[in-house]
């Protein structure tokens, strides 16, 4: 398992594949404000990201991944009034 | 097949393409409208690319995959071949070449080429894009009367900021199809590696519902991306999935979307109709199919399936009535069943309605054409099939096998001797030398045949040239034209690879200090172009390779003077040369006549380094030149250098060997005729002086030369270059064959010996080196 539920966010870390998405996805239904910590993610499956994006959770920690990054940035960006804690229109 | 033999299998197939190439290019620069030759130079290309695709190898498949796009821009007429564009092609070509060779060394290719590859690539693109430029500039006043391109509607989504940071670069827009996480896609993996990326952004398709009600294997994004990679690098990068992908140029407004197949090959048809022909191709295909003889039952059932989905496919206006009659010949229907079926029901049109519903001549001509050449790659295919490609290694194993054959066989003679001297049974001896023959003729003959595997054509090495003779000739500012004959003539595999290196040097040199520039040749009456005429031919058991330029010839005075120059001869000896040996004077060590180093020559390594080169593999070299006129120089080889026929003497209780084809004659000469002088001596034999040597001096061997109870001593008589020389040994013993193993380790150095042998009754024979002993 790549992905580690800890009490105050889940943990992404390496690369979290397909099967996955499922179990996290769970888990963001079951959270009121879920977290997520991407510091140590290398690359996450469309899947995954999809949930990422569906859910909105608060970012913990910088994120590892620039292109991952830049997308999350930019999305967040897009859905005002929620605050992202990437930098925006990071270029690689 | 492991990857290893993939990869070596890719380095044979990546060498063969590249040695064609480089043959079309240079023909190309004679003719560079030749649409045949451009066809052939594309697929060459074309087929190296998909090798490289292969495998990782992203510097090699980059400079390779440009040099496509723009021979395939050529091929279509789109530009023009010109002189230049075949300078950078043929070094992007070099560049290939050292990455093959540094693949087959170490199994992939190194950082370090990245830079000079893309350095190449981008060489190539530029002729593209000074193309497009030009075009465009053609198509300006047309342009003006046409409204803009209009950029696609997903491009308002791209953020505006980006099109400003990144003018040069290409917007895309991938769109997956929704089931694709079952066909075990990552899209998101695939666009985040998309070549060049700048800058990337992820939205959903549909708004996204709550989440629980999210199926997270349901893919409902959109990736927006820009990249400042070529176009060409994209689409190849998104190859597998064409149709979710859009492509925009931002510096150009246009937007790109990828040909299809169909597209590219005929343009101008529309999708229904492409549909069709290609329907109609199967359909013909299946009935040639059902021509064949020895038709299994369920290839006939799946014939019978493929029709009735093409009747669908094409809608043929009789659908159900065909359809009806097909259903009724059953899945059991024979073969000659459907043929006859097929041809009434063909969607072109059956016999009788060709005239109601007439298809268009286009199609029908397709369909025709398409019959036609159905069968004829097959039949291609076929022929190549029976060309076996082998690696040099296990022919050379074979030889040394068929070696090891001759060895083995030639100890029934000694077994067959001991047969009858030891346990005297003459009857059994000679049973064994009846088995002897019939061995050795066996062996014989299979030692010919593989003799015929390691065949060359010699033009194997002459293909090198063409390229040699237009780099020189271009940079040298000189006019040469090269001119080839005789390139089929054959020889052993390991006399062409021996002779590659002395044959470039020569041709060098001819390049070099033969050919003036075409002024000096104008004022010499002479043709401003110089030819240097290379040919080959087989004479008896040897090939001759003769190199002759028209240029300036050798001046013998100034050689003379050089070598005494140098040292190499006394000024009076030097005096005393004729003409022609003095031109010989160049074949030796350290010798050289041009004023200037050049890199080309004149380091004073050259002409000694071909005539070893060429005396290593047993053969000669000769030097004609006229002044003014030109220089020919001959080499002459033995077809092949597997086997060697030796001679076996005696002298001072050791056994040797000497090459039959360097021997004269066996003489028995008188100890009265042998003229001593001081310390020389010599014999006068069929009217010439022919100096004398011991054996046992030159090898300090024990004792004298013996002489036998006439007081005659044994002479071996030699050819050393022109001249004959006598060899005085104890015994002569018979000629045998055998195979030559040259000396290895600290042994290397003993020149004296060309190598050993080892004999049928397990002792090694050394085999002398004439020349180098007596000089």
């Amino acid at each position: 398992m790549t992905i580690r539920y800890l009490k105050k966010y889940a943990a992404l870390e390496d690369v979290v594949t397909v099967e996955e998405a499922e179990s996290l996805w769970e888990w963001m239904c079951q959270q009121a404000h879920p977290a997520v910590n991407l510091s140590k993610c290398q690359h996450l499956h469309t899947a995954v990201l999809q949930v990422l994006l569906a859910a909105r959770p608060k970012f913990v920690g910088e994120i590892g991944d620039s292109v991952l990054a830049m997308a999350l940035g930019q999305a967040h960006a897009d859905s005002a009034g929620h605050e992202s804690m990437t930098k925006k229109g990071v270029t690689l | 097949m492991t990857v290893n033999d993939l990869l070596h299998q890719f380095v044979v197939e990546a060498r063969d393409c590249l040695e064609s190439i480089s043959q079309r290019l240079l023909a190309l620069e004679k003719a560079p409208h030749d649409q045949e030759l451009l066809n052939d130079l594309f697929r060459s290309v074309h087929t190296l690319k998909g090798n490289c695709g292969l495998f990782e190898f992203p510097s090699l498949e980059r400079v390779v995959h440009a040099g496509e796009d723009l021979l395939d821009q050529v091929r279509h007429g789109r530009m023009t071949y010109h002189a230049e564009m075949g300078d950078v092609l043929l070094e992007a070509m070099d560049f290939t070449a050292d990455m093959v060779d540094l693949i087959e060394r170490t199994g992939g290719v190194t950082s370090e080429s990245q830079i000079p590859s893309e350095r190449l690539a981008t060489r190539l693109r530029a002729f593209l894009q000074a193309n497009t430029k030009a075009s465009q500039q053609a198509e300006v006043h047309q342009a003006e009367a046409l409204p803009p391109a209009t950029p696609p509607s997903w491009l308002a989504s791209i953020p505006p900021d980006w099109c400003t940071e990144f003018p040069q670069s290409v917007a895309w827009r991938y769109e997956p199809e929704p089931e694709c996480f079952f066909k075990g896609e990552d899209p998101w993996r695939l666009a985040g590696l998309a070549p060049g990326l700048k800058a990337i952004t992820v939205r959903p398709l549909t708004p996204w519902p709550d989440l629980s009600e999210l199926d997270c294997y349901r893919c409902n994004i959109e990736i927006l991306g820009i990249s400042d990679a070529p176009l060409a690098y994209l689409t190849e990068h998104f190859r597998y999935v064409p149709e979710q992908i859009a492509f925009h140029e931002l510096h150009t407004g246009v937007a790109a979307t990828t040909p299809s197949i169909s597209e590219v090959n005929q343009p101008e048809l529309s999708l229904p109709e492409v549909i069709r022909q290609r329907a109609l191709q199967i359909w013909d295909e299946q009935r040639h199919i059902l021509t064949q003889s020895d038709l299994a039952p369920g290839t006939a059932a799946s014939i019978r399936h493929v029709f009735l989905q093409l009747l669908r496919a094409t809608q043929a206006p009789q659908l159900a009535a065909a359809e009806a009659s097909l259903q009724a010949l059953g899945d059991s229907a024979g073969s000659e069943a459907l043929h006859s079926w097929s041809a009434l029901h063909h969607p072109a049109g059956g016999p009788e309605q060709a005239k109601s519903s007439t298809p268009s001549t286009a199609v029908l001509q397709f369909a025709a054409d398409a019959a036609k050449t159905a069968p004829a790659p097959s039949s291609e295919e076929n022929a190549h099939s029976r060309v076996l490609k082998v690696a040099q290694d296990k022919i050379d194993r074979l030889m040394d096998l068929i070696g090891e054959m001759v060895v083995a066989k030639n100890a029934l003679p000694y077994l067959a001797q001991r047969a009858e001297t030891v346990f005297v049974q003459r009857e059994l001896a000679r049973e064994i030398k009846a088995q002897y023959a019939v061995i050795n003729r066996i062996a014989e003959d299979m030692q010919h045949a593989i003799m015929q595997v390691r065949m060359m054509p010699v033009g194997t090495v002459f293909q090198r040239f063409g390229r040699l003779v237009r780099d020189i000739s271009k940079r040298e500012g000189k006019e040469v034209q090269l001119l080839i004959e005789g390139e089929d003539t054959e020889a052993d595999k390991n006399i062409i690879e021996a002779l590659a290196d002395p044959l470039i040097h020569i041709i060098r040199n001819s390049l070099d200090h033969g050919i003036e520039t075409p002024d000096k040749r104008q004022q010499a009456g002479k043709p401003a172009t110089g030819t240097i005429r290379v040919t080959a031919r087989q004479e008896s058991d040897r090939v001759i390779i003769e190199i002759h330029d028209d240029g300036a010839g050798i001046d013998a005075r100034k050689v003379r003077h050089k070598a005494v120059e140098r040292g190499l001869v006394h000024a009076d000896k030097a005096e005393a040369l004729s003409d022609s040996e003095a031109m010989q004077l160049i074949f030796l060590p350290g010798f050289s006549t041009a004023e200037t180093v050049s890199d080309l020559s004149g380091r004073g390594v050259g002409m000694d380094v071909v005539r070893t080169a060429v005396e290593r593999v047993n053969g000669d070299v000769q030097l004609h030149s006229q002044l003014g006129l030109g220089t020919t120089i001959r080499l002459s080889l033995p077809l092949s250098m597997a086997v060697t026929n030796v001679m076996i003497i005696d002298a001072g209780g050791c056994r040797f060997g000497v090459p039959m084809d360097l021997i004269v004659e066996t003489v028995r000469v008188h100890q009265e005729d042998i003229h001593h002088f001081k310390q020389a001596r010599t014999t006068v034999l069929r009217g010439r002086i022919v100096p004398l040597r011991a054996l046992h001096e030159l090898l300090e061997l024990p004792g004298e030369a013996s002489v036998n109870e006439e007081g005659e001593h044994a002479v071996l008589v030699v050819r050393m270059g022109a001249e004959n020389m006598g060899l005085l040994v104890d015994h002569f013993h018979g000629a045998t064959d055998i195979i030559l193993k040259p000396l290895e380790g600290v042994l290397t150095g003993m020149t004296a010996f060309s190598g050993t042998a080892l004999m049928g009754d397990g002792s090694v024979l050394m085999i002398l080196n004439p020349k180098e002993l007596m000089s």
